[in-house]
C-alpha cells in the first residue's frame, strides 16, 4: 500500500450507542454545534446490554473499519446494570480478536454521559484517527453478497 | 485401569433401578479396538460395557439429545433418569450445564471414572494408518502396550494422549453417584503451551496462521454436534431471520462462524476437546477455547464446570471488573 492511499482512506465506523446516555450525548455535541469527523454512523440501541458480539463481527464484516459502543457510565445504566454485562463480552471478544491477529484496537467501548458532548466529540476524534493508522479492515470482510 | 466388573456391576445396579431409563456408556466397536458410544436398558445389556483408553466421546451430550415427543391425552410425561459413565471432563460437562439449569441433578445418575487420559485417534492413526487392525491396546503405568500384527508395541503414554489430557487438571469427576476405583491425585497443572506458542506470534503471523485454518473449514458444523454444551434448540446459526452467519463458506463467514462459536463457549467450555477430535478438518480448535479459559482465568478468576451453585461468567457482573480498554 502507498503512502496516498493511506492518506485518502477515511474510516468507516459503526456506533452502537445506547439511548439514554451516548445517544443524548451524541445529540448534546450536535446541538452544541462541535466540529467532530462525520465517519461514525450512528446506531441507536436501547441499552449497551443490547449489543451482541455478533453485531459488532457483522458490523466488521459488512464493511465497517471500526465499531465504537457506547454506554452509560458504570452505575448510570437506565436498566441498573446492562453496561456491566456488556463490558465482560466486549472485554472477552476483544481478547478473541487480538489472538485471531484482528487488531482489537478496531472495536472501542466508551462511558459518555448524557452531558458530555465534548466526550463524545473527543472521543469519536480519537477513534477515527486510530483507525486511519490502522487503516481499512481486510482479515473478515465479506468479498461477494452472496 | 478400570476394573470391568466393577463398571458392569455399576452399571447393573443401575440399569435395574426402577427411575433410571437406560444407561449410556461404551462397548466394543465394529473394528479392531474402537469403542462406540452405547446404550443399556436391562441389566443383560449391561454386559457389553467397555472401558478402554479408546473411550473418547463425552457422553454428557445424550440428556440433550434425546427426543421429546409431544404427549397423547392420558400419556404422562417419563420422568425417569439417565444413566451417564462420565470421565473427569464429561462430569464438568454435567455440572455446567446442570449450572446453567438445561439439567436437573435429579435427571442424571452418574457413573464416575477416575480418567487418566484417553487415547487420541488421529494421533492413533497417523502412527498406524490401519489403525482399525490393532487388536488391543492396553494402559500401563506411564505407556499404552499396543498389540499390533502379533507384535506387541510399547509407546510412550504422551505420544498417544489428549494435548487436554496431558496436563488435565481434573482427572476426577467432581460429582457422581457411583465411582469406580479410586479417585487419583492429580498434580498437574494447565501450561497453556500451545496457546502461548499462537500468543507470542506478531498480529500479521496471528492472521496468517488462522487464516490458513479457517479456509480449510466446511462448516459441516460437527464441532457444535458433539460439544456437550451446544445444546440450544435452535443454534444461531441455523437461524434464517436474522441470519447471523451467512452459509456461504468463505474465509469471512468462516471466521464468524468460528468467532461465535468460540464466545458462545467463553466462560462454559471444560476443555474435553471434543470439537477438536470431530473436526475433519483438524482446526485446532481447543486452542480458541483454552485462549478464552487462560484469559477468564486471569480476568475473572473463573473457573467453568466446578460448581453446580456457581453463576454463569456472563450473567454475573463485579462492578470493578477491569476496563482498562474503555474510553
Amino acid at each position: 500500500m502507498t503512502v496516498e492511499t493511506i492518506q485518502e482512506f477515511e474510516p468507516n465506523i459503526i456506533g452502537f450507542l445506547c439511548n439514554w446516555c451516548s445517544y443524548a450525548g451524541a445529540d448534546l455535541a450536535g446541538t452544541s454545534r462541535m466540529q467532530y469527523p462525520p465517519n461514525v454512523k450512528i446506531i441507536r440501541v436501547m441499552c449497551s446490554g443490547r449489543i451482541n458480539p455478533m453485531f459488532v463481527v457483522n458490523a466488521l464484516q459488512q464493511g465497517a473499519d471500526g465499531v465504537l459502543i457506547g454506554g452509560c457510565h458504570p452505575g448510570d445504566c437506565h436498566y441498573q446494570h446492562g453496561n456491566y454485562f456488556t463490558r465482560r463480552r466486549i472485554t472477552i471478544l476483544k481478547n478473541l480478536l487480538e489472538f485471531l491477529g484482528i487488531e482489537p484496537e478496531r472495536v472501542r467501548m466508551t462511558w459518555v454521559s448524557a452531558a458530555e458532548g465534548r466526550k463524545f466529540a473527543e472521543v469519536v476524534e480519537e477513534i477515527t484517527e486510530d483507525i486511519r493508522k490502522i487503516g481499512p479492515m481486510k482479515q473478515i470482510r465479506r468479498v461477494n453478497e452472496w | 485401569m478400570v476394573n470391568q466388573e466393577q463398571l458392569v456391576d455399576a452399571v447393573k445396579k443401575t440399569v435395574s433401578r426402577e427411575d433410571v431409563k437406560y444407561v449410556v456408556g461404551y462397548e466394543k466397536g465394529t473394528y479392531g479396538c474402537e469403542v462406540t458410544p452405547s446404550f443399556a436398558h436391562s441389566s443383560e445389556e449391561a454386559e457389553k460395557f467397555i472401558f478402554t483408553p479408546l473411550c473418547v466421546h463425552n457422553l454428557a451430550i445424550y440428556p440433550k439429545l434425546e427426543e421429546k415427543l409431544p404427549l397423547g391425552r392420558d400419556e404422562k410425561e417419563d420422568t425417569r433418569k439417565i444413566g451417564l459413565v462420565v470421565k473427569g471432563c464429561d462430569s464438568r460437562a454435567v455440572v455446567q450445564i446442570i449450572q446453567e439449569k438445561g439439567l436437573k441433578r435429579e435427571d442424571v445418575v452418574l457413573i464416575g471414572i477416575p480418567c487418566t487420559g484417553v487415547v487420541n485417534p488421529k494421533k492413533l492413526k497417523s502412527r498406524y494408518p490401519n489403525y482399525a487392525e490393532i487388536v488391543e491396546i492396553e494402559e500401563k503405568d506411564s505407556s499404552f502396550s499396543i498389540k499390533f500384527n502379533e507384535e506387541n508395541h510399547t509407546i510412550p503414554k504422551e505420544e498417544l494422549l489428549f494435548d487436554a489430557c496431558i496436563n488435565c487438571e481434573y482427572p476426577n469427576p467432581p460429582i457422581y453417584d457411583i465411582l469406580i476405583g479410586e479417585e487419583i491425585k492429580s498434580t498437574n497443572k494447565e501450561t497453556y503451551e500451545k496457546v502461548k506458542v499462537v500468543e507470542s506470534k506478531s498480529q500479521k503471523e496471528k492472521w496468517a496462521y488462522w487464516e490458513e485454518h479457517f479456509q480449510r473449514c466446511i462448516r459441516c458444523y460437527a464441532c457444535r454436534d458433539a460439544c456437550p454444551l451446544c445444546y440450544c434448540k435452535e443454534c444461531m446459526v441455523d437461524q434464517l431471520d436474522p441470519r447471523w452467519v451467512r452459509r456461504s463458506v468463505n474465509l469471512s463467514e468462516n471466521t464468524a462462524w468460528n468467532i461465535m462459536r468460540a464466545l458462545h463457549l467463553a466462560g462454559r467450555c471444560v476443555g474435553c476437546s471434543e470439537c477438536e477430535r470431530v473436526c475433519p478438518m483438524d482446526i485446532p480448535l481447543t486452542e480458541l477455547n483454552k485462549k478464552l479459559e487462560k484469559n477468564i482465568m486471569e480476568i475473572y478468576d473463573y473457573i467453568p464446570g466446578i460448581s453446580e451453585e456457581a453463576k454463569p461468567l456472563l450473567g454475573t457482573f463485579k462492578p470493578d471488573d477491569p476496563e482498562e480498554f474503555i474510553l
